[in-house]
């Protein structure tokens, strides 16, 4: 692996430790190597980068508003964190990614043009200067962003324009394309077929669907990543544990793990939803959270069961190293991979969760959820409502899924090519 | 492995006892009871309203604390804390904290007799000694023993003598205008009557044990369930048990006929894929299976429902249900023609997820094995190569999918509740359904009970069929 890729002209000695490739980057260039499972990565970010733009692309906030001669007024960034118009706490935090990831893009560009030309010193100096800049400028941006967030008066831009314009006066506005939010109610606009007006019709409350599925991207892409992280999170801590310490620990947690396997997820996950009053989506992740730990807490702790008996750890416990900076500094890294795996997979399976409960009735009722929006089509009959978010959930979770596969065989040694 | 099997069987019940507790604890802290909201909006609709919710909790035991109970130990500040708010002596508490103190009172029941005397025998002022006298009215009343026949002499008497204080008691009962001479006479009457009973409302070290553990609802829970007695639904009063067996059957069929099908196509399809593995027809399977994989269940049912049920385009299927109205009277064969009618949407859209992931499995499992060295031995020696690939290789290569099986059931056990709510079959998943829907706790715990000895006895099967197939693996 070595010989491969250093330099020959620089000779078989020469910097061997500067140039040997490390396992992650192995990995990485593996998983290059599967052209389906890496453009479905870039599809996947794509896919958060819509999440992000939402507000850009769709929104009933005019960018730009003029009555008459009056002053050029910009409803649509007072919108952005405005506790009125975005309820959910989600929406903010989006809106607050879609500032700063702007500014970042072209630091973004540096690094990477840094990455390629220069060495493992220059690397690892722009990664960090990336790093700092990347934290400094989100700290502020969500410090602003925290200060400034309003509650404004609810004003409705398009009903307004119109009436001001029977009284004659002179509106000038510069709306986003989808020029709906996925909220409002219109009562004239009930089950509107497709049309130029709204591209997949609108539900029975006269919203428009289009638009409820972008910012649906939003809830299936926050519930599916957080609960997944706050899962691996525990479940690698308790799996680590286990795994590391063996014995009468291990027996307990894997009692522990027996018991929440025997009980039917989705069952749980649904009456345990059912008996929130008000949930939120924040409810709804960590309730997938509480029961799927234990996919993650298991592999973690066969690895460490497997690793604990190496000639590594043992040399870190000599050098005096505690028993947590093995397990989490030393251990850990080694038993990364399959928990990565497990987690893109995680993902898509707690994204399915979320829309099923959605489906069901039993998800967070305000926010515009696909399964949400699939259930209107269910009790309307109508196609677009569910076809639209059928697919939205089906590329969704198919793209995640490709992604965990080319994981999982960039990861596996075997299949190196 | 004999050893194994019973170790394993073993294990089941303290299993199943965590289990319980684990769900019964996730259920009682949840908050609202049922009932509740009613009563809250209720509240000027006056004390008979309250006094029928209060028997209500009483059937249910929803007046007993979770799972342990120290209210032996409670302090008379709180007692006089509790019944100030509740009776509004206080500076006028909000309807809510009032309420609130109201039931609290109620549920401690006759835990607050003793402290309720000593605060009457303190000397109390009128009011004080009004709302005492009320709220021991409650909390001194007891239920009456179970009657186990006519020749429980002790039952009998014991009984007997609890209805008398109950009408007693009753008899003591003040009106809200009640003069102060009328709130003294009761007062001695109350203490009169301690003196002669007190011995049944304290707590001696002895009992302390035992009330802590046993007078909760978790142990009456558990008492109840030793005797096969899941208790009554709260929406339609009937006993639990028999209506979640009634409904095992529909959730049963649907879960049990999807798993093998499941089975008996994944395995073909997997061996044939992996044999043709790289061939235009391998790729055309293995992307269609992916397909299949990432869509959802809901999706694919609710596209069956609109597309086939409707007649819009066409109406080939009934639009749910188990069978037709009056199947009863039909003869065995149009019966069963019935239900497989029926059941031809739910099935399908319930197997495909599972099917894609057991090929899945099936395929990898047949490729890492085909290349082992003793499937070249086989074919060496002039085996046939349907011989080679059926009994050689994939007896090995199924192992994985044998334990898949064990993780596939608590997902097909649970996943029936969006079939069934979808394409309204009356089977445990809509009753669950429905029961959440409407808190009806006994219900909602009997299902999710059941399902966990179902999930924990296919976890079973599949555990020891694997360690059936697989001889080389030991449990030490």
């Amino acid at each position: 692996m070595v010989s491969s890729t250093a330099n020959p002209a620089v000779g078989p000695t020469a910097n061997l430790l500067d140039e040997a490739p490390s396992y992650w980057v192995i990995v990485w260039g593996q998983f290059k190597k599967r052209r389906l499972a890496y453009a479905s990565l870039w599809l996947g970010v794509a896919l958060f980068a819509l999440a992000v733009v939402a507000p850009l692309l769709a929104s009933n906030k005019p960018f730009l508003w003029r009555v008459d001669q009056g002053p050029w007024q910009t409803p649509w960034l007072g919108s952005l964190f405005d506790r009125n118009f975005f309820e959910s706490g989600l929406d903010l935090f989006f809106n607050a990614l879609l500032v700063p990831g702007v500014l970042i893009l072209p630091a973004a560009r540096m690094y990477w043009f840094y990455t390629r030309t220069r060495r493992r010193r220059q690397r690892s100096r722009a990664r960090r200067n990336f790093l700092l800049y990347a934290a400094a400028l989100w700290t502020v941006s969500f410090a602003a962003i925290a200060a400034s967030t309003s509650s404004k008066p609810k004003v409705l831009h398009p009903a307004l324009a119109t009436q001001l314009q029977r009284e004659g006066h002179q509106v000038t506005a510069v709306y986003p394309p989808f020029r709906y939010s996925f909220r409002d109610v219109d009562l004239d606009q009930i089950r509107a077929p497709v049309t130029p007006a709204h591209w997949l019709g609108t539900d029975d409350a006269g919203r428009d669907v289009m638009v409820r599925l972008i910012y649906g991207t939003r809830i299936s892409l926050t519930v599916g990543i957080f609960a997944v992280l706050i899962y691996i999170v525990i479940g690698t801590v308790i799996g680590a544990f286990a795994g590391y310490f063996g014995g009468r620990i291990d027996a307990a947690f894997m009692r522990l793990i027996e018991v929440v396997i025997s009980i039917p997820s989705l069952f749980l996950i649904l009456t345990v939803a059912a008996f929130i009053e008000q949930r939120s989506i924040f409810h709804i992740m960590l309730i997938i959270a509480a029961v799927s730990w234990t996919t993650p807490a298991r592999l973690v702790r066969a690895e460490f069961l497997r690793l604990r008996n190496l000639d590594f750890v043992a040399a870190a416990r000599a050098v005096g190293y505690s028993e947590v900076q093995i397990m989490f500094k030393q251990m850990l890294p080694n038993a990364l991979g399959p928990v990565l795996v497990t987690a893109t997979f995680g993902v898509a399976s707690s994204i399915l969760v979320e829309s099923t409960m959605s489906f069901l009735g039993l998800g967070d009722i305000t926010v515009p959820s696909w399964g949400q929006v699939l259930n209107t089509g269910r009790t309307t009959g109508i196609w677009t409502m569910i076809l639209a978010p059928g697919f939205a959930i089906f590329v969704t979770v198919s793209l995640l899924n490709l992604i965990g596969d080319g994981l999982r065989d960039a990861l596996d040694p075997k299949m190196r090519t | 492995m004999l050893q194994y099997a019973l170790k394993r069987c073993l294990l089941i019940p303290p299993t199943f006892f965590l289990v319980s507790i684990v769900i019964f604890v996730v259920l009682n802290i949840a908050p609202g009871r049922p009932g509740e909201q009613a009563q809250l909006n209720g509240e000027k609709a006056g004390a008979q309203q309250r006094e029928s919710y209060r028997i209500f909790k009483e059937q249910f035991n929803l007046d007993k604390p979770v799972l342990f109970n120290a209210r032996f130990a409670l302090h008379i500040n709180e007692v006089r804390a509790l019944l100030m708010t509740a009776y509004g002596l206080r500076q006028a508490p909000t309807l809510a904290a009032k309420l609130r103190a109201q039931n609290e009172l109620e549920d401690l029941g006759s835990y607050l007799v003793r402290h309720l005397i000593a605060l009457l025998a303190q000397g109390q002022e009128p009011l004080m000694a009004h709302a005492i006298t009320t709220q021991l009215v409650q909390a001194a009343r007891r239920p009456l023993l179970p009657d186990s026949g006519p020749n429980d002499q002790l039952a009998r008497t014991t009984n007997r003598r609890i209805s008398a204080q109950n009408s007693d008691f009753m008899n003591w009962t003040l009106p809200d205008n009640a003069s102060d001479e009328d709130v003294a006479a009761t007062t001695e009457k109350w203490l009169g009557w301690w003196k002669r009973n007190h011995s049944d409302f304290e707590y001696p070290g002895s009992a302390k044990p035992r009330i802590f553990f046993t007078d909760t609802r978790f142990y009456k829970y558990w008492w109840n369930l030793l005797h096969l007695d899941f208790g009554q639904s709260t929406a339609d009063r009937r006993p639990v048990l028999p209506t979640i067996i009634s409904k095992l059957r529909y959730s049963l069929s649907l879960t049990l006929i999807s798993v093998l099908l499941a089975y008996l196509i994944a395995i073909p399809l997997g061996i044939w894929s992996a044999v043709r593995q790289n061939t235009t027809g391998d790729t055309i399977v293995t992307i269609a299976l992916f397909i299949l994989y990432s869509l959802p269940t809901f999706f694919v049912g609710t596209v069956f429902l609109r597309l086939l049920t409707e007649g819009d385009p066409v109406a080939w299927f009934p639009a749910g249900d188990f069978e037709s109205f009056g199947a009863d009277g039909m003869t065995t064969l149009r019966r069963i023609a019935d239900v497989t009618w029926h059941l031809v949407l739910p099935i399908t859209a319930y197997t495909l997820g599972s099917l894609a992931a057991l090929s899945r499995y099936a395929r990898t499992g047949l490729v890492d094995v085909i290349r082992a060295d003793y499937i070249r031995t086989a074919r060496a020696k002039g085996l046939h190569e349907f011989v080679v690939i059926v009994k050689h290789a994939a007896r090995n290569g199924m192992i994985p999918i044998l334990t898949l099986l064990g993780s596939l059931l608590p997902v097909l056990v649970s996943g029936s509740v969006v079939v069934e709510v979808i394409f309204n079959i009356p089977g445990m998943g809509l009753y669950l359904y429905d029961a959440i829907n409407l808190r009806d706790y006994n219900a909602v715990m009997g299902v999710l009970m059941i399902a966990s000895v179902l999930t924990l006895l296919g976890i079973l099967i599949s555990d020891l069929s694997y360690a059936f197939a697989d001889p080389r693996i030991t449990f030490d």
